[in-house]
């Protein structure tokens, strides 16, 4: 347990949580406690100004009752044992366990987990990670006169986790960075801007701007000067991986999230063993996978992380769960349990979710396309469970025409459509992966890091 | 703890500015979901932010400034945390800025009596108010709904003498209404937040949402529309608050060339087609959202007239950025306020015309203002007749659809938003079928 290297107060009151849990359980059937504690670090370096700051903290403690219908929770930012004592005292006041649903507290499970690393951010100290940034700033600002700024922001995120049921003790320190550059350039008719930005969990090792990364940035966004907006209409398109990763986020993603089946919110309900796609579509979700800027060893309700097959060959087999959508519907938990932090309750959440990679190679997805519109990067989506729409921003695409790129911009790009018709229309899928990292919301709250990717596919969709 | 702060940071002497606030916060939570209530919560924090300022010298040797920051738990080590924001401090060379001094605070109503005796007991209230209004309406159901409350409590000190308090409440209501005919199943989703109950009419939302549900169930289409749009109410709110006026009107934007507006000059790129426009940012608007009497540095709440007669006459502006740009701190944003207008609602929407009720999330490019966004609801208007439709997209520039856009004589409150009610946008595009 050592290794974790717990914030102090954690490490206090770790070792009576399994008390506080007993005690509840003395007149409730379930009950656990999480502890959380968040620290990180922004930096950030531009032409004109530098800026080091503490990312805001979180740390705190939920103590769960559940009667057999609803969780009651105390929620404090503390890990005073007094405190939190007195918090599961008055949480099981006044509350009696009813006839209901019964929630299994899983296999016996204890261990201790590290995100491995081979460039630890602790490793580094603050003058060294400034110093960093600086040199990638140097890179950057003078590629190109018309850069009138150059952006460097630097984020890591050090995340303690201790969870506490009758069956498990467990603990968990991922570390999460993140390092991105925006590029501002100005025109005649104004300024545009582009970005790239590495992330994962892990090390400063995953950080890494080659000079042709930062070109590309620099020349997306000078052409973006001389950008225009798509005709409106059905085009043939090839979408990179990190915009198909985010079409995964928000169809099959959020669209299987079983709180939202819970709460009849969420059409693939009704398509379990059913076709949503073309055969070509396999979507999958693993909170295990490596490096995946949203993976973790378990979820916040204690779940080991494991991966789960959302759809197989166009066929939606398995949603992903929390606690109590699973316990209410009657089906297998997956570790996707997941909290803001401990001011909000857990709900049913994405980690690293993908698209699977395909066996074409990725020129004879271009070749394919007569005339059409290549998707190159993401800005922004939205998740639509219920009527399966799908509203994914680009930054910017690029013209195709006669099977290959052309110079001739469009930007911003709006992709619309029904998710069964779009994810019906693959035709080819990549050889290639690539996978992105960010922060997800359940609608416009409950953020959490996420990281989603894809191989190149070549589809149909409504742009404009 | 605050006071054991306060004498730590009066006896640095590396330190040549600093700013402490206590925060501490207590609420209350409900969730429901259709087999009854799936959680309730109760959620308190208090938590000591301190920024710190040093002066520093930059490589070349001139005088330049670093800012730092930490968070304490209650118990926390208080020179630890205070060498750590020193530190990071040290390490920056920007050019010299201040912190605000002390100044008059306005009077800012933030607070609701109620929802401060008893969060939880409001929540409860606020949650059998939306089962009796959804009960009026038989075509549709509501299978979930989620209830926030909080009372949160602010300290603020600093080294140029600040000492203020400020006490605001909050209240997030989320819905989902739905309706069937058959296998097909629609839904509309709600979401309002307010600083106070009785700014939640929650019975006329609902009856509204539940007319926007039923139309979904006979929804077309999206057609093909390059013309007059209009949006209303929360829809026309989320509109003004897409962050595009918000991020080109920052001193911060500005520093960073991000904006391109300079005071003075147009804010649009051409002619302007509608009503000239005028707008606050307006930290002093009644219960609203953004609004406080004091933002985190210590900047009293202002009305800032940002734009007046399509020229930008302010910058919002911290007071870093207003010392770099040598403009008056203004404080955070704050809440927007737009003037009426002179048309009726009903003159405005009397010509064959769009409407969008619901996007799947207006979210424009905050720099440069376009936007294609997804149309959950709108409907094709021609005199009494309202066909709904679903899908597509509309898609546009904020700044060119505010240079051409008549404004209704009515107003209303909308959370974040205070200004008319209806907004005739003259030429926007619906990319659809």
């Amino acid at each position: 347990m050592s290794d974790l290297h717990l914030p102090i107060g954690m490490a206090a009151l770790r070792g009576d949580l399994s008390n506080i849990v007993a005690g509840i359980e003395r007149r409730m059937p379930y009950a656990a406690v999480w502890l959380s504690s968040r620290q990180g670090q922004r930096i950030t370096v531009d032409n004109r100004e530098e800026q080091v700051a503490e990312r805001l903290p979180s740390a705190g403690t939920v103590v769960t009752a559940f009667d057999g219908a609803t969780l009651h929770e105390r929620a404090t930012g503390s890990f005073d044992r007094k405190s939190v004592e007195r918090e599961a005292r008055d949480l099981v006041q006044g509350v009696s366990a009813t006839p209901g649903f019964s929630i299994d507290p899983g296999p016996e499970r204890r261990g201790t987990f590290v995100t491995p690393m081979k460039i630890p951010p602790a490793s580094l100290s603050t003058r060294e990670k400034l110093d960093r940034c600086r040199d990638l700033q140097q890179r950057l600002r003078g590629l190109d006169p018309r850069i009138v700024n150059a952006q460097v922001s630097y984020l890591e995120i050090s995340e303690y986790a201790i969870f506490c049921n009758r069956a498990a003790d467990l603990g968990q320190h991922i570390q999460r960075v993140r390092l991105g550059i925006n590029v501002i350039v100005a025109g005649e008719d104004g300024v545009r801007y582009d970005w790239m930005s590495k992330s994962a969990t892990g090390g400063w090792e995953a950080l890494d701007f080659s000079d042709d990364e930062l070109g590309a940035t620099v020349e997306n966004a000078v052409a973006l000067l001389g950008a225009q907006r798509v005709e409106p209409g059905e085009y043939t398109i090839v979408a990179a991986p990190i915009v198909v990763g985010t079409i995964v986020h928000e169809s099959f993603g959020h669209g299987v999230e079983t709180d939202m089946f819970v709460k009849e919110r969420a059409r693939a309900a009704h398509y379990v063993d059913q076709i949503v796609g073309s055969p070509l579509t396999n979507i999958w979700e693993d909170p295990g996978y490596p490096g995946g800027f949203g993976s973790y060893f378990f979820d916040d309700e204690g779940m080991l992380a494991a991966s789960t097959q959302i759809v197989v060959n166009g066929v939606f087999r398995r949603g992903i769960t929390d606690l109590y959508s699973a316990t209410v519907l009657g089906i297998p938990r997956s570790a996707n349990g997941r909290r803001q932090d401990y001011s909000r309750k857990a709900y049913a959440r994405m980690s690293t979710t993908a698209f699977a990679r395909g066996t074409t190679p990725v020129a004879d997805l271009f070749a394919q396309v007569e005339g059409g519109v290549y998707l190159e990067k993401w800005s922004s989506g939205m998740e639509d469970p219920q009527g399966w729409g799908i509203q994914v921003t680009c930054h910017f695409g690029h013209e195709i025409k006669h099977g290959r790129v052309t110079e001739r911009m469009f930007a911003p790009v709006g992709i619309t459509g029904y998710v069964p018709d779009v994810l019906g229309s693959i035709t080819a899928v990549g050889d290639d992966w690539d996978i992105d990292g960010g922060g997800c919301g359940k609608g416009h709250k409950e953020i959490v890091p996420v990281s989603s990717g894809g191989p190149h596919l070549l589809l149909k969709a409504r742009l404009g | 703890m605050f006071e054991a702060l306060v004498d730590a940071l009066r006896l640095r002497t590396d330190l040549a500015a600093w700013t402490l606030r206590q925060v501490t916060s207590r609420g209350a939570q409900l969730y429901a979901v259709p087999v009854g209530v799936e959680a309730r919560r109760g959620v308190i924090s208090e938590r000591y932010l301190v920024d710190v300022l040093r002066e520093t010298t930059g490589p070349d040797g001139t005088a330049t400034c670093g800012a730092g920051n930490t968070t304490l738990l209650p118990g926390d080590d208080i020179a630890a945390a205070l060498d750590a924001a020193s530190l990071m401090a040290g390490l920056v060379h920007n050019p010299l800025h201040t912190i605000p001094a002390r100044a008059d605070l306005p009077e800012v109503a933030l607070a609701d009596p109620s929802l401060q005796a008893d969060p939880a007991a409001t929540l409860e209230d606020a949650y059998r108010r939306l089962r009796t209004a959804v009960a009026e309406h038989p075509a549709v159901r509501m299978p979930t709904a989620e209830f926030f409350a909080e009372e949160e409590t602010t300290h603020l000190c600093n080294s140029r003498g600040i000492d203020a308090r400020q006490v605001a409440t909050s209240m997030l209501v989320e819905w989902v209404l739905i309706t069937r005919d058959g296998d097909r199943e629609v839904e509309t989703f709600v979401e309002l937040s307010r600083r106070r109950v009785a700014d939640l009419d929650l019975e006329a939302e609902v009856a509204r949402r539940a007319r926007f549900t039923v139309d979904l169930l006979s929804a077309t289409p999206p057609p093909g529309h390059t013309g007059p749009v209009i949006l209303r109410d929360a829809t026309l709110a989320a509109f003004m608050n897409g962050g595009v006026v918000q991020t080109l009107s920052s001193a911060a934007a500005k520093f960073a060339k991000a904006s391109t507006w300079e005071i003075g000059a147009s804010v649009f790129r051409g002619d302007v087609a509608g009503d000239p426009l005028a707008l606050w940012a307006n930290r002093r608007l009644p219960y609203g959202t953004h609004a406080n009497r004091f933002d985190d540095e210590g900047l009293p709440a202002q009305r800032v007239a940002l734009i007046r007669n399509n020229r930008l006459l302010a910058f919002a502006a911290n007071q870093r950025y207003a010392d770099y740009l040598a403009i008056p701190a203004t404080g955070d944003f704050g809440d927007i306020e737009v003037p009426a207008g002179q048309s009726p609602a009903t003159a405005l929407c009397a010509e064959p015309h769009v409407e969008i009720v619901a996007f799947s999330w207006f979210n424009p490019d905050e720099v440069t203002g376009d936007f294609a966004c997804e149309i959950r609801l709108g409907y094709v208007v021609n005199g009494d007749q309202r066909t709904p439709f679903k899908g597509g997209m509309l898609v546009g520039n904020v700044l060119d659809a505010l240079a051409d856009v008549q404004w209704s004589a009515e107003t209303g409150f909308y959370g974040d938003y205070q200004g008319p009610t209806t907004a005739r946008f003259g030429k926007l595009t619906i990319a659809g079928q």
